[in-house]
């Protein structure tokens, strides 16, 4: 029989998706330890996660350096003999930082885990914020932050932040020259002690964890006492939200960066995963409606997207471009125009089917190993939201309808409500 | 340790399949024997080009990426001087489609001259902006043409010069495809939650009646021993003075490889290495400094990469590094060394085969080189690297007659 290649196979849509649960351990000091136990190679992520982030400093700056600061010396061990301990059986180490929590992560053959743990164990408990190590940090952020202030697009992302948030709130500012230089060494070292060392945090384990690999975690992290395990939340800080637009003149640059967006919500909010979908429609992939207009049929730039940014007490919506300065108004003008758009047509029903087909394989293919497991395990721990969140995921967004899309343009995209941030000119 | 199976189909496609149910998605990796090594010296960038082309449509089916999305999946292809890879993941449950739009591209592409001319311009204006606006972009393509003198290694993948892309016909281009995109010089895997006999069943299907190609015989010069140290100059608007030295080592699948790749390692590789340690921290010279290794199939180049701090000359941090290599082929390593960077390359060989596109991609390398089982060596053939191998390299490779160093100098800014 001659095959017809012109007609595409039959498919199937994800429809559920299977989602391991952590399985969590208290050790001795009541410190929990999430594990998940998945994959045939011999490796392991551990993760410890600080409650600790830019919302409860009080001195701006304060958490970046104090979670940075952790490998840079103990008092029993300098900063080369860390790096030098790590590597010597492979072992590599992520400090992460975010508005809300800071962490160290260590990714090491499993066999390791038993030489590793002392180490992580001795940073938490006695750092030391060597003077030598704090100034070079210190150069080496202020070198980054001026190479950063060159780029329009990361000026932009910082004047949008801002501009929602106001440039004091936690979620609204961003590093400056000014703050580091101020920051005293000491500030930052009391961040860590108050939120790192003497406050409990969450360990993730992820990978091919067995109970020996449990018994040395708690062997190690386990034994700590005095430790504050209470993980009360801050009190939100009342600041108020500029939506001023704000121009941000570079007469010696050919590009603008546009950044275009709304203080929205939180994960917890009912509308949220309509509120995705939406996005998704207007900005979030490839046949995306801006990319259809702004670079496939216009060409006024490489790249045009849309986004929903969530941290634990808020949220924002953001659409981001870089466009050719003489193009700055002309992309604005098409943004309203497709907001409109969506706020008024429905959208089809084979456009929306794609959209849906694709987030939903997209998320089930996220879901590959132990550490993309973990990783969405621990937002529903840290942010406290319900064990099914996910497994609704994928049925949320197949239960999302032309008239959910139209209420979400009109409910939370008018355009009329966005701040507009140029870093360039128009 | 990768589990497969194999099977070829009569046009010569050799298919392997790694069958992984903890999974519900498959991987998809489709390689072509074919880099910008296999290009002919006066029409360089062909292999590069070819990649874009792909994604403009095949005889049967007119967009690539969209039905891709429609089934949940996602795609992405890259070109090396070795060869052309094309991979995506998606649901297991539609591995058809994946069959059935990478069938149709093998079978033949539409060859519309519209999509030549936009691809054109994509191809001239990604030379643009990643080998000309960027700083130190160039980098490569001056560096290539002094460590090879022969072998095609010596252009970039982007091509040797932008015209011989300006200037490709349509004749070019079906040539091409037909010459490497065949059946007979191509190597699919098939990976995740997927079962031997279907993947037969639908290769055999959508790929069976693909006609071969006249076998490609490879037969590059092979790049004679270097003998005498090499030099080049270079200056452009950068913020640091750049120092480069690349020396020859074995190709990926080559005896000695893995002497080399750890010696590299031990040389440049983090904050505990000998470069870092002593230009970093004990002298400081260079604002950073690194080693690493081209892992080509054919021989490759070991490449040292410093920039330097204002006020140090680029002599004097060539002589310091000098110092530093001839003391490691003098000397050799400390049996701790040796210790850490085989725990390195085993726990980055143990993480890179965590995600299942990875582990489909690994195994497609290693076949389309030559032997599917070579996937599962790499973990013995480290073991087996010992302090006296490791200094045996460091005297090979490192002899100073085997190097060609680059002075990329930073130009001071025109004051307007």
């Amino acid at each position: 029989m001659q095959l017809d290649r012109t007609i595409a196979p039959p498919y199937r849509i994800i429809q559920t998706i299977h989602f391991p649960d952590f399985n969590t351990i208290y050790l001795d000091n009541g410190l929990p330890l999430h594990v998940i136990n998945i994959g045939e190679q011999p490796v392991v992520r551990l993760e410890c996660i600080f409650e600790a982030g830019t919302w409860f400093e009080k001195q701006p700056g304060a958490s970046y350096f104090a979670i940075k600061m952790l490998t840079e010396g103990t008092s029993a061990t300098t900063s080369v003999g860390i790096s030098a301990a790590f590597d010597r059986v492979g072992a590599f180490t992520d400090l992460s930082h975010s508005p809300d929590r800071v962490g160290i992560v260590v990714y090491c053959l499993a066999r390791f885990l038993p030489e590793v743990l002392p180490l992580v164990q001795e940073l938490i408990a006695t750092a030391s914020f060597p003077d030598k190590e704090w100034e070079d940090l210190r150069n080496i952020t202020l070198q980054n932050l001026r190479v950063n202030q060159q780029k329009n697009s990361f000026l932009a992302t910082v004047q949008l932040r801002a501009s929602l948030f106001g440039k004091e709130h936690p979620y609204g500012r961003s590093q400056s020259e000014e703050r580091i230089t101020n920051l005293k060494k000491e500030e930052a070292q009391a961040h860590y002690a108050q939120y790192m060392q003497r406050n409990g945090y969450r360990i993730v384990l992820s990978g091919q964890v067995g109970e020996a690999e449990i018994q040395v975690v708690n062997k190690y992290l386990g034994q700590a006492v005095d430790l504050t395990l209470d993980q009360s939340e801050a009190v939100p800080p009342a600041f108020p939200a500029a939506i001023e637009p704000a121009l941000v003149e570079k007469p010696e640059s050919l590009q603008s960066s546009i950044r275009y967006g709304k203080r929205l919500f939180t994960r917890k909010h009912p509308d949220y995963y309509q509120l995705l979908v939406a996005n998704e429609l207007l900005g979030g992939y490839f046949g995306s409606r801006l990319m259809k207009n702004i670079r496939e049929e216009k060409g006024l730039t490489y790249g045009i997207s849309s986004s929903v940014v969530t941290y634990r007490h808020e949220g924002y919506f953001t659409i981001g471009t870089d466009v050719k300065k003489e193009f700055t108004q002309q992309t604005l003008d098409e943004i309203r125009k497709e907001i409109q758009i969506l706020q008024t047509e429905p959208v089809g029903a084979e456009e929306l089917q794609n959209v849906k087909n694709f987030m939903a394989g997209e998320f089930a293919g996220s879901l590959n190993t132990a550490f993309d497991i973990a990783d969405r395990q621990k937002i529903l721990l840290l942010e406290g939201l319900p064990a099914d969140f996910f497994e609704q995921y994928v049925r949320q967004i197949h239960a999302t309808s032309p008239e959910d899309i139209l209420r979400m343009f009109n409910t939370y995209l008018q355009p009329d409500d966005m701040t507009e941030v140029v870093v360039g000119g128009k | 340790m990768i589990r497969y199976e194999e099977f070829v189909l009569d046009n010569g496609l050799r298919v392997y399949v790694h069958e992984d149910h903890s999974t519900p998605m498959a991987a998809v990796n489709l390689v072509y024997n074919v880099g910008s090594r296999d290009e002919d010296e006066s029409r360089t960038g062909f292999a590069h080009l070819f990649e874009h082309l792909m994604f403009g449509g095949s005889r049967h089916i007119p967009s690539y990426d969209e039905p891709v999305q429609k089934v949940g999946g996602e795609n992405n292809a890259f070109t090396s001087p070795d060869i052309t890879n094309y991979y995506l993941t998606l649901p297991a449950e539609n591995l058809e489609t994946a069959l059935w739009l990478e069938s149709d591209r093998m079978l033949s592409l539409s060859f519309d001259p519209k999509v030549l001319e936009v691809q054109r311009k994509v191809v001239i204006e990604e030379f643009k902006q990643r080998y000309l606006n960027q700083p130190y972009g160039d980098l490569w393509l001056k560096l290539r043409p002094l460590a090879y003198q022969v072998h095609p290694y010596r252009w970039a993948t982007i091509g040797k010069d932008i015209s011989h892309i300006e200037e490709a016909t349509l004749d070019d281009v079906q040539a091409f495809f037909f010459r490497f995109y065949r059946p007979n010089n191509a190597v699919l895997v098939v990976a995740g939650a997927v079962r031997l006999e279907q993947v037969k069943e639908l290769v055999t299907k959508w790929f069976g009646s693909i006609p071969a190609g006249v076998p490609y015989e490879r037969s590059l010069p092979r790049e004679p021993r270097q003998t005498q140290a090499r030099f080049l100059e270079t200056s452009a608007q950068v913020p640091l003075d750049g120092l480069l030295k690349a020396y020859h080592m074995p190709g990926r699948f080559e005896e000695g490889f893995f002497a080399a790749d750890l010696l590299s390692d031990i040389l440049g590789r983090g904050k505990s290495s000998r470069l870092y340690r002593h230009f970093l921290k004990e002298k400081p010279l260079f604002n950073s400094i690194s080693a690493s290794i081209t892992s080509s199939l054919d021989p490759g180049l070991l490449l040292i990469r410093g920039f330097l701090n204002p006020g140090v000359t680029l002599e004097e941090a060539d002589a310091a590094v000098n110092e530093l290599l001839a003391d490691m082929a003098q000397h050799g390593a400390t049996d701790e060394e040796v210790e850490k960077v085989k725990n390195q390359s085993e726990a980055t060989l143990a993480f890179s085969e965590v995600e299942l596109l990875n582990r489909a991609m690994n195994l497609a390398f290693a076949a389309n080189a030559g032997n599917a089982a070579w996937v599962n060596e790499d973990d013995e053939k480290i073991r087996r690297v010992d302090a006296a191998a490791i200094q045996a390299a460091a005297r090979e490779v490192l002899r100073p007659e085997n190097a060609s160093t680059l002075y990329y100098r930073a130009e001071a800014k025109a004051t307007v």
